[in-house]
């Protein structure tokens, strides 16, 4: 029980970590292999600021925001001529460019904040819950991913923003048709989508804490979440999120870290032979 | 769709005709490099340097080959290439064989995965982007399954190889002009197989894939074959660049290692051209070397190279001299490609 708590705990962050890609490559066809420097660049600036001194929300608040504007400058700025492309094309140069924007940021980060580390350790009681005892900094770090995801699908489902970035993900050119800017929507997109990164970095930093070299490993549990629920789902991300999450918490405690990472791996690779449009299945993405 | 998926000029270039003009380039390049040792006065420390550049030269013909041919995104170069030499080195160590069995045994599975995956992608009809995804998880499970089997693979700290002990293998001077004599039969193999009638469909299946079924092109076949014989080249660089360290472990073959140099040495010499491979190992290996200084900030360079090539020079560096060229030669003639 106490294990699938913590992988619950654990998946909620895997899912708002997907979400953010998932929401990107849906409704602009961009798979952000940046993602996982999306969110130590927001750990950096948080834990710097912590360092100089500033109110922990001040500094996490400028994490988040630093996160949006990284995603949202990127869009506007290198990711501008893979728009002019349609369908693969673009899905394969936007790959190709962000891997490249993930070097660069990867050695930059690595080399500005070697010891860094973003870590809101806060003197941690633990609490009762379904008859386990639980750390409380799991249990505030799923609250904020709940949140933010349930805020993310009431916006999406509730919204004229939302209903603008759920036409846009299902039809580029007829949501154009009538009336869906798609620039201004796709800004929106990449804010919400480096946001929820951000958000990550936060999370993360309550239960553990977030390095500079963690960039690589963060896109790929993106990539591998956000693959097995379905490239472009953001149900679909959620889903994989927690489920996976309660995997890796199970498998690792069995048979160890490493061979649960080739599980995880695995379930991605099986997916995308399997049922392409992931676990929630259904038709197209 | 014009190139592997607008990447490279849109026009695919035939090679030409003439069996002189088709492979004189590679006797070229061969001689210049064969050179190379001599005009440095045989160091140790620069024929390391020069076995380095030719076996990510030579990975990056076989990436050419799977990815410049036939637009499959592997990126499981290392993978390939890494499975091949564990699997020569264990054969080694365990049961003794000798390097002329163990060897070919390596690449042969490199081969048989390098087909798989095609085969794979082709039957489920992948596209571009989840056969990357499909091939960099296949990579990051071999590391971790490097990691994991201990027993077998020796784990982090990786396998001492027993075959090719103290034989002229080990000296750089000799393993230089093999792995030289490597990339030259790479290149010739990527040559005859663009002159051949198999070139002639990868061509057609590089602009359109349906429009090259319906003329006739065995697409499938034509991946799957690129498939094996891409995995091949790398395996057989792999595994006998194991026997000439003398050492394997995963960091050798991680994708951080070899999958992300040779992405930037193709692109930087030119996605599709037959020596694009060799002036990007160059290119890489010279710029490596003088910004190993910088630490950590070279990954950064790497990166900022891909991302402009991508964005601005997506014909790479043959490509570039060669119309510069043509336009020196004709005044103002129009640009080739």
């Amino acid at each position: 029980m106490a294990l699938v708590l913590d992988g619950v705990a654990f998946g909620l962050q895997l899912a708002l970590l997907a979400t953010g890609l998932t929401l990107i490559y849906g409704l602009a066809g961009v798979l952000n292999l940046a993602h996982g420097q999306l969110v130590v660049a927001a750990a950096m600036v948080g834990a710097v600021a912590l360092g100089a001194g500033a109110p922990v929300l001040l500094a996490l608040g400028l994490a988040v925001v630093t996160a949006g504007a990284a995603a949202v400058l990127l869009d506007v700025t290198l990711l501008r001529p893979v728009y002019r492309l349609r369908g693969q094309a673009r899905v394969l140069l936007s790959l190709l460019l962000t891997l490249g924007v993930a070097f660069a940021a990867d050695g930059l980060l690595v080399h500005s904040f070697p010891f860094t580390r973003l870590n809101l350790s806060v003197a941690t009681p633990s609490v009762e819950l379904l008859g386990v005892t639980v750390r409380s900094a799991s249990v505030v770090a799923s609250l904020v991913a709940i949140v933010a995801l349930g805020g993310l699908v009431v916006l999406l489902r509730t919204t004229r923003v939302g209903r603008a970035i759920r036409s846009l993900t299902q039809d580029e050119e007829g949501a154009q048709l009538c009336g869906v800017d798609p620039g201004r929507t796709r800004r929106l997109v990449f804010v919400l989508g480096g946001s929820m990164a951000g958000l990550v970095a936060v999370t993360q930093g309550l239960v553990s804490s977030v390095g500079a070299t963690s960039g690589l490993d963060l896109t790929i549990f993106a990539l591998i979440v956000t693959v097995v629920g379905g490239l472009g789902r953001v149900s679909g991300a959620v889903v994989a999120g927690v489920l996976l999450g309660v995997v890796h918490a199970v498998a690792a405690f069995h048979i160890g870290t490493v061979l649960t990472f080739v599980i995880l791996l695995v379930a991605a690779i099986v997916v995308i032979l399997v049922r392409p449009s992931g676990i929630l299945g259904g038709a197209g993405s | 769709m014009s190139g592997p998926l607008g990447l490279g000029p849109g026009g695919v270039v035939a090679p030409p005709a003439s069996s002189l003009r088709a492979y004189l380039p590679i006797v070229v390049a061969s001689v210049v490099l064969a050179l190379v040792p001599l005009s440095l006065g045989g160091s140790r420390y620069f024929l390391s340097l020069g076995v380095h550049l030719l076996v990510v030269a030579s990975y990056a013909v076989a990436f050419n080959l799977v990815f410049g041919s036939t637009s499959q995104l592997f990126l499981c170069q290392g993978a390939l290439a890494g499975a091949a030499a564990y699997c020569s080195v264990i054969l080694g160590n365990r049961y003794g064989l000798p390097l002329w069995l163990t060897i070919p045994a390596g690449v042969g599975l490199a081969a048989l995965l390098g087909g798989g995956l095609s085969w794979v992608a082709v039957s489920r009809r992948l596209e571009v982007i989840y056969l990357g995804i499909v091939t960099l998880a296949f990579s990051l499970v071999f590391t971790n399954l490097l990691l994991g089997g201990r027993e077998l693979t020796g784990g982090e700290t990786g396998l001492v190889v027993d075959g090719g002990a103290g034989t002229w293998l080990r000296s750089p001077a000799a393993a230089y002009y093999l792995f030289l004599a490597l990339l030259v039969g790479h290149l010739v193999v990527y040559r005859a197989i663009e002159r051949s009638r198999l070139g002639w469909g990868f061509r057609a299946l590089r602009d359109d894939e349906v429009a090259a079924a319906l003329a006739g092109v065995d697409v499938a076949r034509a991946k799957v074959t690129a498939g094996v014989v891409g995995a091949a080249m790398l395996g057989s660089v792999g595994a006998t660049f194991a026997a000439h360290e003398g050492f394997v472990s995963p960091t050798t073959f991680a994708f951080g290692e070899v999958d992300v140099r040779v992405l930037v040495v193709l692109a930087l010499g030119g996605v599709g051209t037959l020596l694009g491979p060799v002036v990007g190992a160059v290119v890489v290996t010279v710029v490596d070397e003088l910004l190993r200084p910088l630490g950590q900030l070279r990954l950064t360079v790497y990166g900022v190279v891909l991302v402009v090539i991508f964005l601005g020079f997506r014909q790479g560096m043959v490509r570039s001299v060669r119309s510069l060229w043509m336009r020196a030669g004709t005044r103002a003639g129009p640009r080739t490609d």
